[in-house]
């Protein structure tokens, strides 16, 4: 078993470096046609819809989504329509609970 | 390397079928599901039976499994320690599609790896496929300060690659990963390159790290916004003040507490939490600490507050 050490370039999904349509697809393990149903159904969110699907821009937070989704999918049999409600509904509960830690009710 | 057991993870029979399996994982997945359980170990609960459902949900996987688990029954080490025997998945082919979803393995246990990780890679070595290696997803608990300023720090991890002969093997990697300033809590980091390797010659994929914030003793993070409680002086509260509060990015800076100010009221800094397109705020949660009545001066400080303040009843709203 090797053991090195190794400088990686890194960087931080974000505004300056986004992930394009096909990248948010792969490290999801899916195709493009998934993310446009996803953009579809609102899981994700792109600024321009007009846009053609190779100009889209994603955030973090709609890799966390698209990455939550398509475990729904895969482990549960949803379809994307049910998965983008289980999503709102889980957000809104971690919310909750984080209105609840900040008013000292856990 | 322990024996890993995934009919009993999932609770189910040797005997069951697919639908036993499938019915039984997804009751257990939702029993243990990170936002609704309130099971201690909930979290490595839905890594094994996310594990054992990778196996048995999988129609070679599990032959392969049930044959190995005979071996190991029939020769098994006293002391329950386990390694795979030579060649023990001769005759079956493990292969992930492209559409089978995130490659969530790095997260499965030792003995996951040593038996599906490299198995699944011959078998997509032997039906000539050609893509990009899979992106792996990990999760890097940083502290607050490093998530501010940023950091560079260590990070070991299971990895595949290809020794001298093209064969694929798991090794220890140890990853120096740089943290660039302000990233906040669910924000991935993407390391190029170290993913799965390629299949066919084509390019390794990425790695995701998901940024967690380690608890803080001051600072609690919610989202992009910080929360500190600010301890401040019945006078300072009353009367108003100027206080000196320290800032999660090495900084102090002067507040002020209005004039009446009450216990449990919030002072907002904004921009003071993460950055983002909309920057995150710092709230300070204000607590009235009392001074101790322990001299003669406290004590006749306080029976002049009281005098002072004789119509003020605390208890009015319970009616005494």
């Amino acid at each position: 078993m090797a053991n090195f050490s190794s400088v990686t370039t890194t960087t931080a999904i974000g505004v300056s470096h986004p992930l394009a349509a096909n990248e948010l697809a792969h490290a999801c393990g899916a195709d493009t046609a998934w993310v446009v149903q996803l953009v579809e159904v609102g899981i994700v969110q792109v600024t321009t819809t007009d846009a053609p699907p190779e100009r889209w821009e994603f955030s973090s937070t709609d890799l966390q989504h698209a990455l939550e989704a398509r475990r729904l999918e895969r482990d549960f049999g949803v379809n994307l329509d049910a998965a983008a409600l289980i999503l709102d509904l889980q957000h809104e509960v971690r919310r909750l609970k984080a209105v609840l830690r900040a008013n000292g009710v856990d | 390397m322990e024996f890993k057991d995934y009919y009993s993870a999932l609770g189910v029979e040797r005997t069951a079928s697919d639908d036993e399996v499938r019915k039984a994982y997804r009751k257990l997945a939702r029993k243990y599901h990170p936002d609704v359980s309130k099971e201690p170990d909930a979290e490595q609960r839905m890594r094994d039976i996310n594990e054992a459902k990778d196996v048995l949900g999988d129609k070679d996987k599990r032959a392969a499994y049930d044959a190995l688990a005979d071996r190991v029954a029939r020769g098994g080490r006293p002391d329950g320690s386990f390694e795979p025997p030579p060649g023990w998945d001769t005759g079956y082919e493990f292969h992930r599609g492209p559409r089978q979803g995130p490659a969530d393995h790095a997260d499965f246990s030792e003995f996951f790896s040593s038996m599906f990780g490299d198995a699944e890679r011959r078998g997509a070595t032997r039906q000539n496929y050609r893509a990009r290696g899979e992106d792996h997803h990990a999760a890097i608990e940083i502290t607050l300060e490093d998530a501010l300023n940023g950091a560079e720090r260590e990070l070991t991890l299971r990895a595949q690659s290809l020794d001298a002969q093209g064969h694929p093997q798991w090794e220890n990697r140890t990853l120096s990963v740089k943290i660039p300033p302000g990233v906040h809590p669910g924000q991935f980091i993407r390391l190029a390159g170290q993913g799965m390797p390629g299949h066919g010659g084509e390019p390794a994929g990425d790695l995701y790290l998901e940024v967690r914030i380690a608890p803080h003793k001051l600072y609690r993070v919610e989202e992009r916004d910080l929360y500190m409680t600010l301890p401040v002086t019945p006078a300072e509260a009353a009367l108003g003040a100027q206080v000196q509060v320290p800032t999660p990015t090495g900084g102090v800076v002067e507040v002020t507490v209005p004039p009446n100010a009450r216990g449990g009221m919030k002072l907002r800094l904004k921009g003071r939490g993460f950055a983002g397109k909309t920057p995150g705020d710092l709230y300070l949660l204000l607590e009235i600490a009392l001074p101790p009545a322990d001299s003669e001066a406290a004590r006749n400080a306080y029976a002049q507050l009281a005098q002072a303040t004789s119509s003020f009843n605390p208890r009015q709203h319970l009616g005494v």
